[in-house]
């Protein structure tokens, strides 16, 4: 069997689903990276795909650009998670209320 | 200096206003009188130099402010506006001067300052969106005075007074927008100058839109029934200077509007909604003096007395012919004064009573003669008694509503028999019958602070009923422009003979264009 | 010529800001003497002016521009005509006479300077009403005596009862002063001017409709001032004030400025025959109604005033059927002899500290022989007695109606007369004859003070001797006015009309003697009868109007504002502000800083927007297909 576009693009889907999940369900901020990450990663699988299918280098050079972003904004959200921790002893999301409405 | 008098006008009083809080708080009185004499002064000689003979625009000033959307600094003033400035003036000066003693005394002095800057902006810019800005920065000094030197209620009282008018005046921002577009699809430049917008002849469907987004803008001001229980509130919780200068200017800004932007901009709108609009007055003449009737606190007995008389203001606009727009403006002037003695008259025997319940009262008539007599005069004058300056209003507004209608001219005269019913039973409840309650017995009478600021008033209350001449000429021809104006400019035949032409040459051949 | 019109018109003003300088300090006998003596100025002025039109020259003088605007031009003009002049003399004469009464009757009072400053700005509008060459001066004088009655009839301000008919007899004109207002309106909208003699000249070429609208709201102000039915109630309820204030207001002058503005509009109200029939119905309807009323009366100020609207009436028949001089002619009669009758009663009211019931009098003549001479004279004045004022325009009014065929207003005003005699007399005899009932009360009258005697003696002249000024009147008013004289055909006619009513006046004043010189007995069995009550309680009417328009007119006002004000507009309003309000209380808990419930709403956003999206791309790519339905559905 031959795999085609549709098969990483359902890949894809699947992945988003799986982070889109996991940043409504998990409470644990750590976890909650993770599936930012899975989501970024969801779409970069979208982006080589069909950058290869239309011989384009656009859509690959895109996923490296998000590789790039995605590495410095978990290196910044790491340390505030951290800074966090340190603060409150604790990096569950439902303590981060001080923006309360 | 009488090139820039009007920017003068308008921003002595800021300059001062900032002065003001480096004087010391003894001498803020004296400081704030001596401002504002000087600022009636410079009003009054902006009068003697108006040259009463010319109907259009005078002491024109033009600065560009952003040239890419056409909005400048433009000011200008005629026989209309010209009455309206040396009213704001003259209030604002009889205001401070009769001021009782009240807490933070140098707040006051400098808000009414920027008031009094805002008031002369609003009636002397030719340029939308100034005309916007002074018109909504008058709310700030107005919601500082009541929400700061209020009653009880004065939170509620100021913001709904704030946030009513604002929300009307944005309605009315929208419309100065679609104005702007318009002129400039028509052509190809942006401009905010009312006097390009006068030479611009918009199609019909598009003025009834345009006079709607102005209208609700104006009539929360004015403010017109419905949207009138604002005002109440706002004169029931403000200070007594703050009800004067409320009642006395910040009403006739809407009106003012009226005959500045709707009636030029719009003529065939205000022919289609003369109606709706005279019978909304009258409405409003009848509906309120009859609350007005029902009242036991004689403040808002004049609160009311205010809405009522504005109804008579707006038919005499909508009359849409010389006689009737010239004592709708005249009307402004003559209520300012009378409406604004007396509340002054009601802040009297505030200050010494503490109470407005007229049933608190009683006799009062032998223990305060001249007290009483100002007021009988006052109470007299906005009856509408001939000789009187409010009658010439009263009298000029309804007959030129007569040549509209003649039904609802005889239902908006109801206001001098309702006006009769209000005005004497408060009279007879507060000064007449017998003195009952014991400390009514040693009010002082009248001293003469307030002597100061409610002489001048009767003065010129029974000056101009006697011999209007002096205002009423430079008014009648600046009407007389617009009017001509808006003949010339209205697009359907019902609108053309609705509006008379003046030109009596013309006749002919503006009939010829009609059919 | 100018400046006698001048001294006529301002000495009265002059004299009311004299007095009115002095209005904050006690009682000072210069706030009345100078007023006075100011009158009196301008009453010579106005013979002066009276001497100059008897020889024809008339004058017409603008004084100063007052409202210009427009095509509208209103000047302080005014005008020194046939009519105008009688007016004056009427006014300075009686007025004059009336201050130097009140001079004496005021005395005690502690509002002495005040008193006399109102009245003599009421002269001045009254002047100014009379005067006046245009409508719109008219109205001045109009609203300027309807202001100084107001404060004349309340003049007495601690007495809850005066205040109320003051604001009665204002609001009450004020009504009327709508239909002038319209009336004039109407004139200026029609004839582009308010000039008398401009508008007047104009009215001829305008069509019929237009005119009898304009005669009908003019005659609606004068219903007012001139207290026509049903604009009546207040006349007999400003009784409230003091007598002179009666005299001069409520009988001599302000009352009859309506009749003043009909004959003035005499060349109006002759094109408008119609409108002219109503007013003569009217007015002998009045008339009757009034000297019903009058009958059984027991107040004896408010029996003076039902006669004096009862006068009134017969002005307006005679105006209203188009003999305006005679309508003129028994105003003039009628000031004198009701302001000498009020007069009278001023002073037997002073003599029985204040008593109005004449119930309560009784056998007076004895003690007040002037006053008793005086107001009989007045009474047979008023009753039409050969030889005095009243036999002359009264027959006059009759006459003029029986010569114009109108026999219906005829006898109504024949029977009227008989009706006038017999409560004048009654009144009389109530108060100068029988026994002296007052003395239960432990009351001691004593004659008024000789002045005002003095001061009233030129009315009692002028009431015996009027009549034979009719003449020189004639031919002068007929000048402007239309100079009909109403001949009866045939002379035997003519005498048995005459003799006939005189013998009919004659059997009433003899009735009225008989019934109550003697013993008056309370009659208890009459005063439960039905009719009796009816006219007692002035047909209910005065209760109706407080039933069914004061009270409804204060509920409604209350409902207007308690439950529509502030319940459905202020309400409305508030629901407006307090709906925004609580959508923020509501949805703030969607920003409640859980970054989780954040996402949440985020996922959702997205999810709407990307089915908004899909559903947009389906529309697109069907468009044709879906407006081929639409199409479809359409037709």
């Amino acid at each position: 069997m031959e795999i085609t576009l549709t098969h990483y693009l359902v890949l894809s889907t699947i992945l988003f689903s799986i982070g889109l999940v996991g940043i409504m369900r998990r409470k644990n901020l750590l976890m909650l990276f993770f599936a930012t990450e899975i989501l970024l990663n969801a779409v970069n699988v979208g982006l080589a795909a069909i950058s290869h299918y239309y011989n384009d280098l656009t859509g690959q050079l895109f996923a490296f650009f998000i590789i790039a972003i995605a590495a410095s904004e978990i290196a910044v959200g790491l340390g505030l998670l951290i800074v966090w921790y340190k603060r409150t002893g604790s990096i569950d999301l439902d303590t981060l209320t001080s923006m309360k409405g | 200096m009488l090139d820039h008098i009007l920017s003068i006008l308008i921003f002595f009083p800021l300059l001062a206003a900032m002065l003001g809080f480096v004087v010391n708080k003894d001498s803020i009185r004296a400081y704030g009188i001596t401002v504002t004499t000087v600022e009636f002064i410079l009003s009054l000689w902006l009068w003697y130099a108006y040259d009463s003979s010319v109907s259009g625009m005078q002491f024109m000033e033009n600065i560009e402010l952003i040239p890419a959307f056409g909005i400048a600094y433009i000011l200008g003033i005629d026989g209309i506006s010209l009455f309206i400035i040396v009213l704001s003036t003259f209030i604002t000066m009889i205001g401070i001067a009769s001021l009782t003693d009240t807490k933070r005394v140098k707040n006051m002095i400098i808000t009414l300052l920027v008031l009094e800057m805002t008031m002369v902006g609003v009636f002397a810019s030719l340029d939308a969106i100034l005309f916007y800005v002074f018109w909504e920065l008058s709310l700030v000094p107005m919601l500082y005075i009541i929400g700061a030197w209020g009653g009880p209620l004065r939170i509620y009282a100021s913001v709904k007074f704030f946030l009513y008018t604002f929300a009307g005046s944005l309605v009315m921002l929208v419309g100065m927008l679609f104005m702007a577009y318009f002129y400039y699809q028509a052509t190809g430049e942006w401009s905010f100058s009312l006097l390009e917008w006068y030479r611009l002849i918009l199609p019909e469907s598009f003025q009834y839109w345009l006079f709607a987004a102005f209208f609700v803008g104006f009539a929360i001001k004015v403010p017109m029934f419905p949207f009138h229980t604002w005002l109440p509130y706002a004169h029931g919780q403000a200070p007594t200077i703050g009800s004067v200068i409320l009642a006395a200017v910040l009403l006739k800004m809407g009106t003012y509007a009226f005959v500045r932007f709707s009636l030029p901009l719009f003529p065939d709108a205000a022919v289609f909604f003369m109606m709706p609009i005279a019978i909304i007055a009258v409405i409003m003449i009848i509906y309120t003096a009859m609350v007005a009737y029902a009242q036991e606190d004689i403040k808002q007995v004049v609160a009311y007395s205010s809405v009522s008389h504005m109804g008579v203001i707006i038919l005499g606009t909508f009359a849409l012919n010389v006689e009737g727009i010239s004592g709708s403006v005249f009307l402004m002037i003559a209520h300012g004064v009378v409406s604004g003695a007396l509340f002054l008259l009601v802040g009297v025997i505030y200050d010494r009573r503490h109470t407005k319940l007229m049933s608190e009262f009683g006799g009062l008539a032998s223990v305060m003669p001249r007290y009483a007599t100002i007021f009988g005069i006052m109470m007299m004058a906005s009856v509408g008694l001939p000789l009187t300056i409010n009658f010439v209003g009263e009298f000029l507004s309804l007959l030129g509503f007569y040549q509209q209608s003649h039904m609802i001219t005889l239902l908006a005269g109801v206001a001098i028999i309702v006006g009769a019913i209000y005005m004497l039973s408060s009279y007879k409840k507060a000064f007449f019958g017998e003195v009952t309650k014991e400390e009514n017995k040693n009010l002082p009478d009248v001293n003469k602070r307030e002597l100061v600021a409610l002489i001048p008033l009767v003065i010129i209350t029974i000056w101009l009923g006697v011999y209007p001449k002096p205002i009423l000429e430079p008014i009648n021809n600046s009407v007389e422009s617009i009017v001509q104006l808006m003949h010339d400019k209205a697009v359907t035949p019902e609108a053309k003979s609705a509006i008379p032409n003046l030109i009596k040459d013309d006749k002919l051949s503006s009939n010829m264009e009609a059919h | 010529m100018e400046m006698l019109l001048y001294i006529a018109l301002f000495s009265p003003l002059v004299g009311s800001l004299f007095a009115a300088l002095f209005t904050a300090q006690k009682k000072t006998l210069i706030a009345g003497v100078v007023p006075s003596a100011l009158l009196f100025t301008s009453f010579v002025a106005s013979t002066l002016l009276l001497i100059q039109v008897l020889q024809g020259n008339t004058i017409n003088v603008e004084l100063m521009t007052w409202m210009a605007t427009g095509n509208l031009y209103i000047p302080f003009g005014f005008v020194i005509d046939q009519i105008s002049v009688t007016m004056m003399m009427v006014v300075t004469l009686v007025s004059t006479i009336v201050h130097i009464y009140s001079i004496g009757y005021m005395d005690h009072d502690k509002s002495f300077n005040r008193f006399f400053s109102w009245l003599s700005a009421f002269v001045f509008s009254m002047m100014v009403l009379v005067m006046s060459d245009n409508f719109a001066g008219l109205f001045i004088g109009w609203e300027g005596v309807g202001l100084c009655s107001w404060a004349l009839i309340g003049f007495w301000y601690h007495k809850e009862s005066a205040t109320w008919a003051a604001n009665e007899a204002f609001i009450m004109n004020r009504i009327a002063d709508l239909g002038m207002l319209i009336g004039i309106f109407l004139v200026y909208w029609n004839t582009g001017t308010l000039q008398y003699a401009e508008a007047f000249a104009i009215m001829p070429t305008l069509d019929n409709s237009t005119l009898t609208m304009i005669g009908i709201f003019l005659f609606i102000g004068a219903m007012g001032k001139s207290a026509q039915f049903p604009l009546h109630t207040w006349l007999a309820d400003a009784m409230e004030g003091p007598t002179p204030v009666s005299a001069l207001i409520h009988a001599a002058t302000m009352v009859t400025a309506g009749v003043y503005l009909i004959v003035r509009s005499n060349e109006l109200y002759d094109l408008i025959p119609n409108v002219g029939l109503f007013i003569a119905s009217l007015g002998a309807f009045v008339a009757m109604f009034a000297a019903s009323m009058a009958l059984v009366n027991r107040d004896m100020k408010r029996i003076i005033a039902y006669s004096t609207l009862s006068q009134l009436g017969y002005m307006f028949a005679a105006a209203g059927l188009g003999a305006y001089w005679v309508a003129l002619f028994h105003l003039v009669a009628h000031a004198f002899f009701k302001a000498l009758l009020f007069l009278g009663a001023g002073n037997v009211m002073h003599a029985m500290s204040d008593e109005l019931d004449p119930f309560k009098m009784g056998g007076l003549r004895k003690v007040m022989k002037g006053t008793f001479i005086m107001m009989t004279l007045a009474s047979v004045a008023l009753a039409g007695l050969f030889p005095l004022a009243g036999f002359f325009s009264k027959d006059l009014i009759l006459e003029a109606a029986f010569a114009e065929h109108h026999f219906i207003i005829y006898s109504v005003l024949l029977f009227t007369a008989g009706l006038t005699a017999f409560y004048s007399f009654r009144l009389v005899a109530l108060i100068f004859h029988g026994e002296e009932r007052y003395k239960i009360f432990g009351i001691h009258p004593h004659e008024a003070y000789k002045f005002m005697l003095v001061a009233m003696s030129p009315l009692a002249i002028l009431a015996v001797i009027a009549g034979s000024l009719k003449m020189t009147y004639f031919e002068m008013v007929t000048n402007l006015l239309p100079a009909t004289e109403y001949h009866i055909h045939s002379h035997t006619t003519y005498w048995i009309m005459t003799i006939g009513t005189q013998l009919f006046v004659g059997l009433a004043i003899a009735f009225a003697y008989k019934k109550y010189i003697g013993k008056v007995k309370e009659d208890k069995e009459f005063e439960k009868r039905f009719c009796y009550k009816v006219l007692f309680n002035q047909y209910y009417i005065p209760h109706f109007y407080d039933e069914y328009i004061v009270k409804p007119y204060r509920e409604l006002s209350y409902i207007f504002w308690k439950q529509i004000d502030l319940k459905i507009v202020d309400a409305t309003v508030d629901f407006i502000g307090t709906s925004l309000y609580k959508t923020g209380e509501v949805t703030r808990g969607v920003q409640n800083g859980n970054l989780s419930t954040m996402l949440k709403w985020m996922v959702a956003g997205l999810a709407v927007l990307l089915v908004l999206a899909a559903m947009f791309t389906l529309v697109a790519t069907n468009a044709d297909f879906l407006l081929s339905v639409y199409h479809d559905l359409g037709a």
